[in-house]
């Protein structure tokens, strides 16, 4: 079992698939089947990185283009929050998710927060339709974006600004 | 806390074959949020899910990886497609190698 936040912007599981395709597991992942760390010592360098959200875009989509997908996706928070350790958040992507086009994975992605990276929802045909919520901890009034990647790599963004007037220490 | 780890799902009454639901699923754990001593974070093991797995019917069909940006005691929601009777399965994955599982029945009526 993996036990590390990766880093990466695939799936465990897209790169078992490639790997498996390509016959080339050492290469695409060497970090598969890694020890977890031991109780005694810290995980902070697991951690998903404290960085500028312009980073954090960076790493996940490298230099790939992102369109705006204000029409698509669907993002629903409060206006305004009053507890930022508690901040509900839906986010709906139209589409039909068959095996032939779907949306493979959605990203959370929280422009004022330490780590912006907050959550990654991978979805497959199954899912029936690309709708995912959480609670997300909020440190200050921020921006929040969804990033809906589809199967044949198209990435679609949405953002809305929320207000948070108690901060919830999102790590 | 000894009720970490507990998990509790909730999915519509009343699917029907081939309907598109969604499940509300509640997990507790305390999701620890890095410290900070003189500004500096403190490294540690902490403790929070940092993965969660869908089944359905025996069959993955979600992974979702959370961080500590989640709130305590997470609540998730997604959709499925009930295309066939099986069982819904969630399983929380934590970093001190907790590992935490609910399951729903999904029958038609």
């Amino acid at each position: 079992m993996n036990d590390r936040t990766d880093p990466t912007p695939l799936s465990r599981r897209a790169l078992l698939k490639s790997a498996g395709v390509l016959g080339a597991a050492g290469l695409l992942a060497p970090w598969l089947g890694a020890p977890p760390p031991a109780l005694a010592q810290g995980n902070l360098g697991n951690l998903v990185p404290e960085e500028p959200v312009e980073a954090t875009l960076k790493r996940l989509f490298g230099g790939r283009p992102i369109k705006d997908g204000s029409s698509a996706i669907k993002l629903e928070l409060p206006i305004i929050a009053e507890n930022g350790a508690l901040v509900p958040i839906s986010v709906e992507v139209a589409s039909l998710m068959t095996p032939q086009s779907y949306v493979k994975t959605i990203y959370v992605i929280s422009d004022k927060n330490r780590r912006p990276m907050n959550a990654r929802f991978t979805l497959t045909p199954a899912s029936g339709q690309a709708f995912v919520a959480t609670n997300l901890r909020l440190g200050e009034s921020t921006d929040v974006r969804a990033v809906a990647e589809l199967s044949d790599g198209t990435l679609l963004m949405a953002r809305r600004d929320v207000k948070v007037t108690i901060g919830g220490c999102g790590g | 806390m000894t009720d970490i780890g507990k998990v509790r799902i909730r999915i519509p009454s009343g699917i029907k074959a081939g309907d598109v639901v969604r499940a509300r699923v509640l997990v507790l754990h305390p999701m620890e949020i890095v410290e900070r001593r003189a500004g500096k974070p403190v490294d540690k093991n902490y403790l929070f899910i940092n993965r969660v797995v869908v089944s359905y019917a025996g069959r993955e069909i979600g992974l979702f990886d959370l961080t500590q940006s989640v709130s305590e005691n997470p609540f998730l929601s997604f959709a499925f497609r009930a295309a066939e009777p099986g069982q819904l399965k969630v399983t929380f994955l934590d970093t001190h190698g907790g590992r935490y599982e609910g399951t729903a029945d999904v029958k038609f009526g």
